[in-house]
């Protein structure tokens, strides 16, 4: 088991992070009034530790007993009826899925998992308890029309089931399903934090931690504590005893995209495009988020541009990034953008250096 | 040639016993083929409907069984000598029966390969040879080149005997219905088929027919095999034919339709190249019919032009002879069509021929389509098109451009060198998703080295291609009306947009087209992904699922590092197998067809 899932707070009460929400949290439900409820916060930031959590606050260990599923959804949209997969794991007392795997039907989705739910009430000897939880992963990535459909749904069936919604940034959420939800914002935790945590765990594991280590790579974790365990978890293993100066192994897309943004600023011709078109094409096959790959890239650019063309470049990297949302295959955005930068880049080298 | 005789004279006993069980069955389906044809006035099939009609009453079903063979050679037989004389009086009928070619100077199809086709018969024929190895011959070729027409010309030619067999029209249900009520089971037409085979490779023809002129010689003419449906089928179909290959004594004639290059996925083609090759493996001869060419087909069409006293210019003729494709069945229906029009519209077509005439030059498309064959053009064809982006060249067409609106210099392009995109898209009956993916895949190799300006703008059309397209999945039934056009108008604006952005393109040299690489990356990513799923949840016994990016962005790199594999950074994606597509490597040079290849030929 890695440490990252040994060393998860199992209870709201163990909670280190984020104590104080954690403990609103249990005030909110050992209060049986529990609403809907929407988690939002930076990657690694706690999120699903805290809803793990809570939910075994409020069903007791069962929560923690899942089954992953790959379930088929029929769904009857108009005259046809469409088959969508779809992996869920679930206990006697929630359900876990991210719809926006389902793509542009994820609305479907949504609608027909509820409606489900609804049939299927839990009913308790005591009447109490008689809903059921959805968890719902990386609500801002659903369509504008699955938001809207699960909207209404929300209302309709609000006394059959609860929604955790969860996601990075709250800006993709419709206002209405904010407004109907109570909103939990989820710090990136402080530098000092994710140290602390480090040391508790290398306490836990018995092993020496400089404290200038566990500080560099919580530096270099971007303020992730997910990615901060895994990196000491990775360091434990190349290099132990750990010394200060040892080297924090890179993720390797991260340099992969840095080689890229090399060979761009090598080089600018459509024959270079086409290589870089394929090293995209190795990135996407291991599934990184077309998004993650434009917005790192834009970072490898930017650090090794020429403060006038920042704006410019910037500019364009939104306007694809927009595009890229709109559209379905990203490989074309992103290398529209690519093209565009070669494009503004070739004409500053000739204007500057004629 | 004595074999066969003696064989004819075995079978012929036997008819007279009677006893046969396929024969009753045979003789059923004979008079309702016989029925079904008489419906049937398909041109060159025409002059079959008049020879032995009078036997189709069911009395003399017996007789008939004899004829299931020999109507049909009856008819061509007669239908052939009657053609050239007393039938040209009738106006009525279609100038591809009247005008039928009647002795080898006719034929259009080239001398060589009619020399060709006429040498292996009179190999076959001689007497005094022994028995040749093989006795099939294949004759391939598109439709209308003259494949049946040669070998009936041939025939009488060599004063042989022609049978022909052609696959009985279908039963139709209402047919089958009124048939089993009476009790005759049905049987399939590959039934009817392989009944034929063995007869012939067991007997010989039946030639009873033939009493007053039983020294003539017989050629079997199988005109078009039928339709099989299904692998099994399929099989039967062939071991039958190599059956037939090995074992026949009679000259037998194969024609086999190729289909044009273009729809090469189709089945049907499939299957007549797979017949093809499966009947040379078993040792068959083959001779490819090409194209007819232009000038044959224009000295066809002025000789009935002079035989109908239509005065056509020969500006009309030579276009309808370059809108024919080849094909010199349709050119003659064409001519016939158009002369049709001409004699009955005349007043209206005085006034009209003035104005054809100009753009008879220019072989404009509105003129010519009245009797061009629709043109289906390969994908690879049309890429190849999009792709080299030819343009007319220097300033002879300054004069057109004033008339549109002022553009930009940088915006001007000069004019295609080819028919509009929209219109090549629609003949090589792509997919807009698909060929969105294609250009994009391929267009980089086809730019200028220096033209990353131009890369940009090609991919940014591409990408409010692919905006357009997914506007269209989205809303999935809702808007049906717009479904038809917001596809067809994202293709435009990705053929389009490489063809206004590929301003620089390059000298046209060899350059091989590829299958989109995006296909593979989509199917891998998505099979990564469940993967990962897989892995984190069983392997590491993760309470909660998470985000693929989560998974792929921290947990994947972290694990590959755990796993104790250090060895490069670089993402393991080399070892996937890239499975050749089997398009990978096509060629894109034979985009020009040229008619001066057929002609040297």
């Amino acid at each position: 088991m890695l440490w990252v899932d040994k060393y998860r707070p199992k209870t709201l009460d163990h909670i280190t992070v984020h104590e104080e929400i954690a403990q609103n949290l249990k005030k909110l439900v050992t209060e049986q009034d529990c609403p809907h409820l929407l988690f939002y916060g930076p990657p690694g930031s706690g999120k699903k530790t805290l809803i793990m959590a809570l939910l075994r606050q409020m069903f007791g260990v069962s929560a923690e007993k899942v089954k992953v599923e790959n379930r088929t959804w029929k769904v009857d949209a108009g005259s046809r009826s469409i088959d969508i997969e779809l992996t869920t794991l679930s206990s006697v007392n929630h359900i876990e899925l991210s719809p926006g795997d389902a793509g542009f039907q994820d609305r479907y989705i949504v609608q027909e998992i509820i409606k489900e739910m609804a049939k299927n009430r839990p009913i308790d000897t005591k009447g109490k308890k008689g809903f059921k939880v959805l968890v719902l992963n990386e609500v801002d990535k659903l369509s504008r029309e699955a938001q809207h459909s699960l909207r209404r749904t929300m209302e309709k069936y609000s006394s059959y089931c609860r929604l955790i919604l969860c996601c990075n940034s709250s800006s993709r959420v419709t206002e209405a399903i904010r407004s109907r939800c109570l909103n939990v914002r989820i710090n990136a935790p402080s530098e000092e934090q994710i140290v602390r945590t480090l040391e508790f765990i290398g306490k836990k594991e018995g092993l020496q931690l400089p404290s200038d280590f566990a500080a560099r790579i919580a530096e270099k974790s971007n303020r992730n504590l997910r990615r901060a365990i895994l990196s000491l978890e990775t360091c434990r293993v190349q290099q132990y005893p750990f010394s200060s100066k040892q080297t924090i192994p890179p993720m390797d897309w991260e340099e992969y995209i840095t080689e890229i943004a090399t060979d761009i600023m090598k080089e600018q011709s459509p024959k270079r495009l086409f290589q870089v078109r394929g090293k995209l094409y190795e990135l996407l096959i291991n599934c990184i988020p077309p998004e993650i790959i434009l917005k790192r890239l834009l970072y490898e650019l930017l650090r090794k541009l020429d403060a006038e063309l920042k704006l410019e470049v910037c500019h364009w990297a939104a306007y694809y990034e927009h595009r890229m949302r709109l559209g379905q295959k990203a490989i074309f955005h992103i290398e529209a953008f690519v093209a565009k930068f070669m494009s503004i880049y070739k004409g500053f080298l000739i204007a500057t250096f004629g | 040639m004595v074999m066969a005789k003696r064989n004819s004279i075995v079978v012929l006993s036997s008819d007279d016993e009677g006893d046969a069980s396929n024969r009753s069955l045979s003789s059923n389906t004979s008079y309702a083929k016989s029925k079904s044809r008489s419906t049937s006035t398909r041109g060159k099939k025409r002059a079959r409907l008049s020879g032995s009609r009078s036997c189709s009453s069911k009395d003399s079903s017996r007789l008939h069984e004899i004829n299931l063979l020999g109507e049909d050679f009856n008819e061509v037989f007669t239908g052939f000598n009657d053609s050239a004389g007393s039938r040209r009086i009738n106006t009525e009928e279609l100038w591809v029966d009247k005008h039928k070619p009647n002795s080898l100077e006719e034929l259009a199809v080239h001398k060589k390969k009619v020399e060709e086709v006429k040498i292996w018969f009179e190999e076959r024929l001689k007497p005094s040879k022994a028995v040749c190895s093989n006795n099939v011959l294949v004759i391939s070729g598109q439709a209308g080149v003259g494949k049946s027409a040669a070998i009936h010309v041939l025939a009488s030619h060599l004063g042989a005997i022609l049978c022909e067999w052609n696959t009985p029209t279908p039963v139709i249900w209402q047919e089958h219905l009124h048939n089993s009520s009476i009790g005759t089971p049905y049987t399939s037409k590959l039934d009817e088929f392989e009944t034929f085979v063995e007869r012939i490779r067991k007997y010989g023809l039946l030639s009873t027919f033939i009493n007053g002129e039983s020294k003539s010689s017989i050629i079997l003419l199988i005109d078009d095999l039928p339709v099989t449906n299904g692998k099994a089928a399929f099989g039967r179909l062939k071991n039958c034919l190599h059956q037939l290959v090995r074992s026949t004594q009679v000259p037998t004639v194969i024609l086999v339709t190729d289909y044009g290059n273009a729809d090469s996925a189709d089945y049907n083609a499939w299957c007549s190249e797979e017949i093809q090759l499966s009947l040379l493996s078993s040792g068959a001869c083959k001779i490819a019919f090409n194209p007819i060419t232009t000038n044959s087909i224009k000295k066809v069409l002025s000789r009935i032009c002079q035989l109908e006293q239509c005065d056509l210019t020969a500006q009309h003729v030579d276009l309808i002879a370059k809108a024919s494709g080849g094909d010199i069945r349709h050119a003659i229906t064409s001519l016939q069509f158009f002369s049709l029009k001409e004699n009955q519209k005349l007043s209206l077509s005085l006034s009209v021929t003035k104005e054809k005439e100009n753009k008879a030059f220019t072989l404009d498309d509105g003129y010519s389509l009245h009797f061009s064959r629709d043109e289906t053009l390969s994908l690879f064809h049309a890429l190849g098109k999009f792709l080299h982006n030819k343009r007319e060249t220097g300033t002879a067409i300054k004069d057109d451009q004033q008339e549109a609106f002022l553009i930009q210099e940088r915006f001007a392009r000069l004019p295609l060198k080819m028919d509009a995109p929209e219109k090549i898209l629609s003949q090589a009956h792509v997919q807009p998703g698909p060929i969105a993916d294609f250009l994009h895949e391929n267009v980089l190799d086809f730019m200028n080295e220096e033209a990353i300006e131009d890369a940009w703008t090609v991919s940014s059309y591409l990408g409010d291609a692919d905006i357009l397209l997914t506007k269209l999945q989205g809303m999935l039934s809702r808007y049906n009306e717009a479904e038809g056009i917001l596809p067809s108008a994202a293709a435009s604006v990705a053929v389009r947009g490489v063809l206004f952005g590929n301003s620089h393109t390059l000298s046209s040299r060899w350059h091989a087209v590829r299958g989109p690489k995006l296909w593979r990356v989509e199917k891998n990513s998505l099979y990564n992904k469940n993967e990962m799923f897989r892995q984190r949840i069983t392997a590491y016994k993760g309470l909660s699922s998470c985000h693929t990016s989560v998974m792929a962005t921290e947990y994947m790199p972290a694990l590959k590092l755990l796993g104790g594999r250090l060895e490069s950074p670089q993402l393991s994606v080399h070892d996937f197998d890239m499975e050749d597509i089997d398009f990978d490597q096509m060629s894109l040079h034979g985009e020009e067809n040229d008619d001066d290849e057929i002609e040297d030929w």
